[in-house]
């Protein structure tokens, strides 16, 4: 990826992803899962700090560390793993609100030109259609698919 | 392999760490999920997902 990232680790089936933020804060924890959604072969991708302390999750914190374009690089680099395994997965993200929703509008828009060449990517529109991702564009949700499904890592 | 080499890799090494079991059948983003599944249910998918 062009875009730098942090080492992260992961458990045996790749459902949960770990890694360290570090910034202006200090080092702050984050956890990437994708669940299982009603729909079968889709997944939903969450993402969130991780106090080790409360042992409490917190996915609408604003954290402003200073690293925002590292952190989504990350992010966006665990599909790759987790596709990788589950090759016909849908991963399907959305915000907690329109603001963060936003957020990773513009995550997907910086990665979109490294990301279209592996993954068909889309933008679910607010009259509930998807379309393929259109830079720009204010969407509710994202899917994202592998292009090759053939890939095993 | 050092971490300009990792960024390099467009499929990432992954270093398995036995301490995320913990979180096994656990719904860390419960609201989200919810939300994610309402969206979903009643969107129209794009032609390629639906003929897989």
């Amino acid at each position: 990826m062009k875009y730098h990232r942090y080492e992260y680790s992961t458990e045996k089936d790749l459902y949960f992803f770990e890694f360290e933020s570090i910034g202006i804060k200090g080092k702050i924890k984050k956890i990437v899962q994708y669940s299982e959604m009603s729909v079968k072969g889709f997944y939903n991708l969450g993402f969130g700090d991780y106090n080790e302390i409360t042992k409490e999750i917190d996915d609408e914190i604003i954290t402003n560390n200073g690293d925002g374009l590292k952190v989504l690089a990350t992010v966006v680099s665990t599909l790759y793993s987790f596709t990788g395994k589950y090759p016909e997965a849908n991963i399907f993200a959305t915000g907690n609100n329109e603001a963060r929703t936003r957020l990773y509008r513009m995550g997907i828009t910086n990665y979109l030109e490294e990301l279209k060449q592996d993954f068909l990517v889309y933008g679910l529109r607010k009259d509930e259609i998807f379309e393929e991702f259109i830079v720009g564009e204010d969407y509710m949700g994202f899917l994202v698919t592998r292009k090759n499904k053939d890939i095993k890592i | 392999m050092s971490i300009e080499d990792l960024n390099k890799a467009k499929i990432p090494i992954v270093k398995i760490d036995k301490k995320l079991e913990k979180f096994k059948g656990k719904i860390l983003f419960p609201k989200k999920l919810a939300m994610a599944n309402e969206l979903l249910s009643k969107a129209k998918l794009p032609k390629e997902i639906v003929q897989n």
